[in-house]
């Protein structure tokens, strides 16, 4: 019942072939990828911004090889821009150049009614799918390969919507009053992303296999910097993990994210800084603290880190690129 | 392969995913019980989940289960907790007396007393029990079998003491099928006493005696781990219930702590039943002005109808905060929740006062909530250690503060107005409700002491609209209640 062209075989594939995208991703998400494509289940992920719930389904797009179809939610999203809408500029256009066509056919008709008979006999031409805009849903219904279908967000979006929602998601199929219902050729892998703003209802929840993805372990992100910032020494990766991590245990008004982490070590990276024992690393802070809080707890704790660090280096420490700082001003 | 031996595999494998089947279903129950919801439809979702990624990993098996059944990740850390309990808690035991069976052995010489064990057995007649067998054998899979079997009968005593009386065992015995172990193994030595040497001999005999005493340990640790199960039940849904009705004058700091994320909870829902009682209310009344205006566009016919978009009702709350010592956990939930609901609620304002009051508004802005709330009771903003006096708080607001109430204001107080017999000043509150939209005052104290000693709520009470008894999370859902109906 594989649902996609190209289908993972087993978990460790997954593994891989997202390894291959360069995401690095633990056993979990992997298991709950390769589910949701074996069972054709929509995946809903949870978790904190800036964890990669959107770019999963990026990737998973990317490795199997299939288009990605996205869905950007927003309060007041409705049928009309989620599935398809009738191009009524399209019609009105068509009605004019035609106008002479249309004349041909009402011509030698008796009375009115007669003639409205004759155009009413045409107008599922007007009506076709020629006229119809699919928007991201019917387009993935649509689709003759398989796509992945990303619904970003979903929580911004109305309850409404998400009944809605549920229709389609359930039946993979749309009906169009007036064309007839459109089945999907294939089950596209569908992931929904929510920065839980509220709480999904638990239809939906039903429906969907669940997948939370936290902030990821020490050594995980360590994996994830080495693939994406290659160019960081290990010191300094090193020093920026055990930070960021410590920084997530503080009660921060907004945590430091992956994409983040990711920020600061190329921002320090571009700085010439080896370590964190350096001036300008304090002034590259606002790069994961966004808040005036959080930024004078994360000096605090950026203090306290390179001092504990000093203490345990027996030599003192030489800071490197001296130049770097002049690149400041 | 022959095709016989084909068709045992095929039935073996129904067999295992039979198994695995009735576990799943069976945990799903396990699930319930604890108060995870978990659908029917889920369990089937789990059963295929599990089919499709196979039981060799024993982590994947566990992530494929909770993708199908857990979909909250608040229930995440139950769910670990009770995966273990019950999916290895058997498996467990076995494989520990497994280890203890070849103790003191190289690996060679437990394989040589298998054999020679293999091959006593199969002379044997009539057979002996297969729970003899399997735990001579030393076969993991038929003696978990049998354990769950034991288990599953129900014939496991319901909360006995750590001690295991030898009628108990030998009953436990005679459930699994066993006659007497004792007899097996002296008709085994009497088999062995031909051919085997003095040395083989006594390498058997304390062979048996140490299967006999894993055998005891295995019941005794199933026995625990049945209680286990049963006491974990126990405690999760009692605890719920208990928090639910338990007074917040004594909540200890682990249930207080419980308590915060029921009370975000609580504001979470309340939350989404505001938004869906907005958007059903959406639209409302003809709007003549722009109908009429749109009629011109089409020589003054009213082709197209404009409705007013309704306004969501933006209620503002002023919040009266007794922090003295005797309700400090009242106003801590109470603080709590109105300003989880900021967003629903436009303007909050809270006061926060023993003798003096004062305004915590821009330190909850300003501040993460729990620690605003944590100084507004600490005594950084008013002195906490001060005797109550409601009548000076109430006169103060009174004279600095009365402007903030107007027509759309719902006034909150909450406090046990035990006034130290000092001048009640009721009157401040008639006033406040002239201008109110309306007063409500939530007494933490029961309702039959209220009016006795210091308290003066008779007084109080009648310039109020609404009075609450509210000394647990049960009376504040009740409050909520009032609060959206508001």
């Amino acid at each position: 019942m594989s649902s996609s062209a190209r289908s993972y075989a087993s978990v460790d594939a997954v593994q891989n072939l997202l390894a291959e995208q360069k995401y690095i991703c633990d056993h979990n998400i992997a298991t709950v990828v390769y589910l949701a494509t074996q069972l054709g289940k929509p995946v809903l992920v949870e978790g904190p911004a800036g964890v990669g719930k959107t770019e999963l389904a990026k990737v998973v797009a990317s490795s199997l090889n299939i288009p990605l179809i996205r869905m950007q939610c927003y309060e007041g999203i409705d049928e009309a821009k989620a599935l398809y809408e009738w191009e009524y500029a399209k019609q009105l256009l068509y009605t004019q150049i035609l106008k002479d066509k249309i004349s041909e056919v009402t011509q030698g008709a008796a009375t009115l009614s007669e003639a409205i008979d004759r155009i009413t006999a045409q107008d599922d031409v007007f009506f076709s799918r020629r006229f119809i805009l699919p928007r991201p849903l019917l387009q993935a219904i649509q689709s003759d390969d398989g796509v992945v279908l990303l619904i970003d967000e979903i929580d911004k979006a109305d309850a409404e919507f998400e009944a809605f929602l549920l229709e389609i998601l359930s039946d993979f199929q749309v009906t169009v009053p007036e064309i007839g219902t459109i089945e999907a050729k294939r089950i596209p892998i569908v992931v929904l992303t929510s920065n839980n703003a509220r709480e999904m209802s638990d239809a939906l929840k039903r429906r969907c296999l669940h997948l939370y993805i936290d902030f990821p372990s020490p050594d995980l992100e360590l994996e994830i910097l080495i693939l994406k910032v290659p160019e960081a020494g290990p010191a300094l990766m090193e020093d920026v993990i055990s930070l960021v991590q410590n920084l997530r245990k503080l009660d921060l008004k907004k945590q430091p994210s992956i994409s983040e982490t990711l920020d600061w070590t190329r921002a320090l990276v571009i700085m010439n800084a080896d370590s964190l024992d350096h001036e300008i690393v304090k002034e590259t802070l606002s790069s994961i603290a966004k808040y005036e809080g959080d930024l004078r707890k994360a000096e605090k704790e950026l203090e306290a880190f390179v001092q504990q660090r000093r203490a345990k280096a027996d030599e003192p420490v030489v800071p490197a690129a001296d130049g770097g700082g002049d690149l400041l001003h | 392969m022959s095709r016989w031996c084909r068709r045992l595999t095929a039935a073996a494998t129904c067999f295992t995913e039979l198994r695995v089947e009735h576990r799943i279903v069976e945990f799903a129950g396990l699930l319930r019980r604890k108060g995870i919801r978990v659908s029917t439809a889920e369990t089937i979702d789990a059963v295929e989940a599990a089919n499709l990624s196979g039981l060799q990993r024993r982590e994947t098996f566990k992530n494929s289960l909770r993708a199908a059944m857990i979909k909250r990740s608040g229930d995440v850390a139950a769910y670990d907790e009770l995966f273990e309990l019950f999916f290895s808690g058997v498996g467990e035991l076995v494989k520990a007396a497994g280890e203890s069976a070849a103790s003191g052995m190289t690996p060679a010489e437990f394989q040589e007393l298998l054999d020679d064990i293999a091959r006593l057995l199969e002379g044997m007649d009539p057979e002996l029990s297969d729970l003899t067998r399997a735990l001579l054998m030393q076969d993991s899979g038929a003696l978990e079998q049998l354990l769950r079997e034991l288990r599953d009968s129900g014939k496991l005593p319901q909360r006995p003491g750590n001690y295991v009386p030898p009628a108990l065992m030998r009953e436990l015995l005679g459930a699994m099928g066993a006659g007497d172990l004792q007899e097996d193994f002296d008709r085994l030595l009497a088999a062995a006493e031909h051919g085997m040497s003095e040395e083989e001999l006594e390498k058997l005999k304390e062979y048996l005696a140490r299967r006999s005493r894993d055998l005891n340990e295995l019941l005794k640790g199933m026995l625990k781990l049945d209680r286990e199960q049963a006491d974990h039940k126990e405690n999760r849904e009692q605890e719920r219930d208990r928090l639910l009705e338990k007074s917040f004058y004594y909540l200890s700091p682990s249930e207080i702590k419980r308590m915060r994320e029921a009370v975000s909870a609580l504001a979470r829902k309340l939350k989404n039943i505001l938004a869906i009682r907005y958007k059903r209310a959406k639209r409302g009344r003809l709007d003549v002005k722009t109908t009429l205006r749109h009629s011109l566009e089409f020589g003054g016919v009213p082709f197209r109808l404009s409705y007013d978009r309704r306004r969501r009702e933006r209620p503002q709350v002023v919040i009266l905060c007794d922090v003295s010592d005797s309700v400090r956990n009242v106003s801590r939930f109470m603080l709590q929740f109105v300003h989880s609901l900021q967003d629903i609620y436009s303007k909050v304002r809270s006061y926060v006062f023993v003798a003096e009051i004062a305004e915590v508004t821009q330190l909850f802005k300003e501040n993460e909530i729990q620690g605003a709330i944590q100084r507004a009771i600490n005594g950084d903003v008013v002195n906490v250690y001060a005797h109550s006096d409601f009548g000076r708080a109430f006169k103060d607001f009174h004279r600095d503060q009365l402007e903030v109430i107007d027509g759309k204001t719902t006034v909150i107080i909450l406090g046990d107005a035990r006034n130290n017999y000092n001048a009640p000043n009721d009157w401040v509150l008639r006033d406040i409700r002239e201008r109110a939209r309306q007063v409500i005052w939530l007494n933490p104290e029961n309702a039959s002491t209220w009016g006795f000693g210091d308290s003066e709520m008779n007084l109080y009470s009648k310039h109020c609209d609404i009075v609450e008894e509210c000394r647990n999370l049960k009376q504040l859902y009740k409050i909520v209640d009032i609060l959206v109906a508001a």
